[in-house]
């Protein structure tokens, strides 16, 4: 169901709308204001009635993960701000911090209210050079206001924001590799548990939200928890409210689109997103960034359980994108930023774009990923060279399950999945590869 | 004890414990090379994944993952268990842990495993850690297939030089981080870390240092492959010729637990390094204590002299007993040594008293050195306890006072174990007599009027005890070198000869004559018969 929202738009693309001055005209700093009445549980409480599923890509609840958070204590707490966004094919984040920088802002005082933190810092990955420069710009505005500092709002309970920019690491987009690095360590995946609500940044209880998760905290609080929600069509499986839709690749009209939950596929490429581009046939559609599976336009779904019977026997680009109907349906949501294929794509060379990409990022920490993406990328390397063999191709399936679930972090699982979807959808491909040479091949991935 | 179920089989554990470590106990090796039981958990080397059965009531985690049908041409879709590293999951009551019993567990162990090997360069014959590599018992027990990526091997540098004793290969390196682990934990001088990531990383040491702590040699024998190997050991020997001895290290009054390994066939010691103690050394031992094993070979007394001159055991045995038969006890001084077992001095002890009336006693001991808080002490002689216990009542006294008196003209005649003493030794040409018994060719036995080959603590089984005074075995490995005997059996043939008849024939007998004796003197040296046969 397509319904446009512009919480979180409505200043994008408007000449400094980036501002402070911007942001209160159109109704900015008033959730927080609303927020700061209340006490630190009922905010949690009322984050939780919003049911916004993270944004970040597991698709956790963010008002369930703050009430993970300890009682306050004399341990420092942390709110960490995940705002690496390296995921190939999604680029929902950097909007916000370029186009609506003070909605985050605003969530992020919300977030340290909430869970007893008074520092948050804001990890943003190092190429978004314009993210961090409207960031660092809004902070100084918002404490030039008083909003951030001893006394926000009038209220005493000191917040303070701080920029931390990465390195260049894709890895340091998982949380505690993310945590590593904030502490100036080597990105690598820690061991959880302990779980950063235990022992986080600096060992200290922390929550790592993603930038859209805390930018739409504002508008629960402006709205109501629980209208929140309703916006949502899949309010009744707690994924509520409206998110940031993303979509790229061969479409007429690629980019970031607000709408309430509950859009489908279909609606992402073909409305919002004009179709494919040239009005060719799809070949395929990746959901939500690259680690998700690669779908088939004609794929039919099966969700096991009640709740999903509406859904079975429909089209995936037919069901409304959220987090638990595409679990079920054995894809994944992710950032919800889809990544679109016509028939014009080499289906090989997309998968050889993508191994390419994730043997490069793994951190090497765990046997099965660090070598096994690198097999993965040489066994595809090979076949586009035109010096694959069919044996090898037979074992692809077989590197890529072994890496599943065997790693400390999601990483091994985020580079397995689109391999064992690319192979199992488009296998004919790679053998047209090996038996008729690599010569006689299309090889774009472009029009 | 709440226990937990591993394949089956009941397996107990003291709350806190994980997995691996419960099954450790219990005897039960699940194969692993990241995790060792003296460092932090790094749980990335993914050998030790088990199965897990869910908790009561709920399904297991299944992750979906693809089979191919080649008949049918078409994938299937397939299910499998997240496993779980074992070395990280805490045991817990009731927990149903499969192992070896699972194919799913079986799977994943020869997929970590082929991974491991996937860039290996599977240089074992010039590779000195073949015979004792952890790749190549896994790859017999959970691999056993051929090699399918058949493309050149990633390249790296190899033959690093990481410092004064370590070198590294970075394409034998399989990242498992216990090197790291180690200098950071245990000898604290976090001197090494990973440089680059995915399948491009390898171990580096941090800019403008070298690998040169105290325990450097460590981090080879905590590498479970071939990475790390010692300058000391490359290319000297293959391992599966080599045997082990249970010894104690000689190095300080920490008497470290070792193994000295040696080559029965040219009866020569290549290698010395740490055997598990919880109480003394743990899993360590540190560089001097590993490469003290060198003294074995080097500057040894291998026959006797008279007056400096070479002369056959009989010879001098005889000269030995005609300069010290008569004499005034007086004037007598005996010397015991910390650097010998308590067998050696108590033989010397029973000589000096009961044969010869001496009662002035001296320890003849090597110079303190520096200490550390993790096992290097200050006394760096392996058994400064044993050596006053078995004296009893009345402690010897220092050498230098020995010296002191010497210069006095107290004393006039001496009868010695040696030490590695550095005290000015000039007063000796004073004496009428110096009747040494020494290891080695150090300047007690030069100044020797007699000198007699004492066999070193790897060639004769001894009695040790620590600063904390825990009293510790150490075997033999090799034969006596040259025409060295045990110092206690020397003592026993000076007391044979000077018509005093031991009953010592076998080591047995003797320490069994040590025990009952030092117990009549109410002392405890802690001597066992048969301890070490």
């Amino acid at each position: 169901m397509l319904k446009r929202t512009d919480y979180l738009t409505k200043n994008y693309g408007k000449p400094d709308g980036w501002t402070l001055a911007a942001y209160e005209a159109g109704g900015g700093y008033r959730g927080v204001r609303k927020a700061l009445m209340m006490s630190p549980g009922a905010v949690v409480e009322e984050t939780k009635k919003a049911h916004i599923r993270g944004r970040g890509g597991a698709g956790f609840d963010c008002g369930m993960k703050w009430s993970f958070m300890p009682k306050p204590s004399d341990k420092p707490h942390y709110l960490v701000v995940n705002a690496d966004e390296g995921e190939p094919g999604t680029f929902k984040d950097r909007t916000i911090m370029e186009q609506n920088p003070h909605a985050l802002i605003e969530g992020c005082i919300i977030g340290c209210y909430a869970m007893g933190a008074h520092t948050c810092y804001i990890y943003v990955r190092d190429e978004l050079h314009l993210s961090k420069e409207r960031l660092w710009a809004a902070i100084e505005e918002a404490k030039a206001k008083g909003y951030l500092g001893q006394r926000p709002f009038g209220k005493t309970y000191e917040v303070n924001i701080f920029v931390h920019t990465g390195a260049g690491a894709y890895i340091c987009g998982e949380e505690t590799a993310l945590l590593n690095s904030l502490e100036g360590k080597r990105g690598q995946p820690r061991l959880k548990p302990p779980f950063p609500a235990q022992s986080g940044a600096f060992g200290m209880p922390t929550t790592v939200n993603n930038v859209e998760t805390l930018a739409i905290v504002p508008t629960v609080f402006q709205l109501g928890g629980d209208a929140f929600s309703k916006l949502s069509a899949l309010h009744h499986l707690n994924d509520g409210g409206t998110r940031l839709f993303g979509v790229s690749g061969h479409v007429k009209k690629p980019g970031v689109y607000e709408c309430a939950v509950g859009l489908t596929l279909r609606e992402l490429i073909f409305d919002l997103g004009g179709g494919v581009l040239d009005d060719r046939p799809l070949l395929g559609v990746v959901p939500g960034g690259s680690s998700c599976p690669v779908h088939l336009p004609d794929e039919i779904v099966n969700i096991p359980g009640e709740r999903f019977e509406a859904y079975n026997g429909k089209c995936i680009l037919d069901i409304p994108l959220g987090v638990d109907t595409f679990r079920g349906a054995g894809s994944m949501l992710g950032t919800c930023c889809a990544i679109v294929m016509s028939d014009a794509v080499d289906p090989v060379l997309a998968l050889q774009n993508l191994m390419h990409f994730y043997r490069d990022e793994s951190c090497g920490q765990c046997t099965p990923c660090r070598e096994g993406c690198g097999w993965l990328e040489r066994v595809v390397n090979k076949i586009v060279a035109g010096e694959g063999t069919m044996a090898e191709l037979d074992q692809f399936h077989e590197i890529a399950t072994n890496i599943t679930g065997s790693t400390i972090c999601a990483f091994g699982d985020g580079a397995a999945q689109p391999a064992l979807a690319f192979i199992r959808r488009y296998r004919k491909n790679f053998e047209d590869y090996i038996n008729n040479g690599a010569a006689t091949q299309t090889r774009s991935l472009s029009l | 004890m709440p226990s937990f179920k591993l394949d089956g089989r009941d397996v107990e554990f003291s709350p806190g414990e994980t997995v691996i470590e419960a099954a450790r106990k219990a005897g039960v090796d699940i194969p692993h090379y990241c995790w060792h039981p003296g460092l932090s958990v790094a749980a990335n080397c993914r050998m030790c994944l088990v199965e897990v059965g869910p908790p009561p009531g709920r399904p297991a985690l299944m992750l979906n993952v693809l089979e191919y049908d080649a008949e049918k041409g078409e994938y299937i879709d397939a299910k499998k268990p997240k496993l779980q590293p074992s070395c990280q999951l805490g045991a817990v009551e009731g927990m149903e842990v499969k192992s070896e019993s699972s194919e799913h567990v079986k799977r994943a162990r020869a997929a970590v495993q082929e991974m491991l090997l996937l860039n290996h360069p599977v240089d074992c014959p010039i590779c000195d850690q073949a015979g004792e590599c952890r790749l190549q018992d896994y790859w017999l027990e959970h691999q056993s297939t051929d090699k399918r990526m058949k493309d050149e091997t990633i390249r790296k540098p190899k033959a690093q030089d990481f410092g004064p004793t370590i070198v590294y290969d970075a394409e034998r390196c399989i990242v498992c981080t216990r090197c790291i682990r180690f200098s950071e934990e245990i000898a604290k001088d976090p001197v090494l870390d990973l440089r680059d990531r995915g399948n491009l990383a390898e171990v580096v040491v941090a800019p403008g240092r070298e690998l040169d702590h105290d325990y450097t040699l460590m981090t080879e024998h905590v590498c479970p492959v071939g990475a790390l190997t010692a300058k000391d050991f490359r290319f000297k020997a293959r391992v599966w010729f080599l045997r082990s001895s249970q010894s104690i290290c000689q190095g300080c009054s920490t008497g470290c637990n070792a193994f000295l390994d040696y080559d029965p066939r040219d009866q020569t010691v290549y290698r010395h390094r740490p055997r598990e103690n919880a109480e003394v050394n743990k899993f360590w031992m540190c560089d001097k204590g590993m490469l003290d094993y060198r003294r074995i070979h080097e500057n040894r007394l291998l026959e006797p002299t008279i007056s400096g001159k070479s002369a056959d055991v009989g010879a001098a045995l005889e000269k030995a007993v005609e300069l010290l038969k008569d004499v005034d006890s007086d004037k007598l001084a005996v010397v015991l040594s910390a650097q010998h077992s308590n067998e050696d001095n108590f033989a010397l002890l029973t000589l000096a008293q009961e044969h010869l009336g001496s009662k002035a006693l001296f320890l003849a001991a090597r110079p303190s050195g520096p200490a550390d808080d993790i096992l290097i002490n200050a006394d760096k002689n392996p058994n400064t306890a044993g050596a006053t216990a078995v004296c009893g009542s009345t402690p010897p006294k220092s050498f230098s006072e020995l010296l002191t008196a010497i210069g006095s003209g107290k004393i006039s005649h001496v009868l010695a174990l040696s030490a590695d003493v550095e005290e000015d030794l000039s007063p000796l040409s004073d004496l009428k007599a110096l009747v040494v018994l020494s290891t080695h060719d150090v300047g007690l036995a030069k100044a020797a009027t007699v000198a007699l080959p004492a066999s070193s603590w790897a060639e004769c089984d001894g009695t040790f005890v620590n600063e904390k005074g825990a009293s510790q075995a150490s075997e033999s490995a090799i034969k006596p070198q040259g025409a060295s005997r045990p110092a206690w059996k020397l003592a026993g043939a000076i007391g044979m000869r000077l018509g005093k008849s031991t009953p010592w024939k076998s080591l047995d007998d003797f320490r069994g004559a040590v025990n009952s004796d030092a117990a009549a003197a109410g002392v405890d040296v802690g001597v066992q018969p048969g301890a070490s046969a």
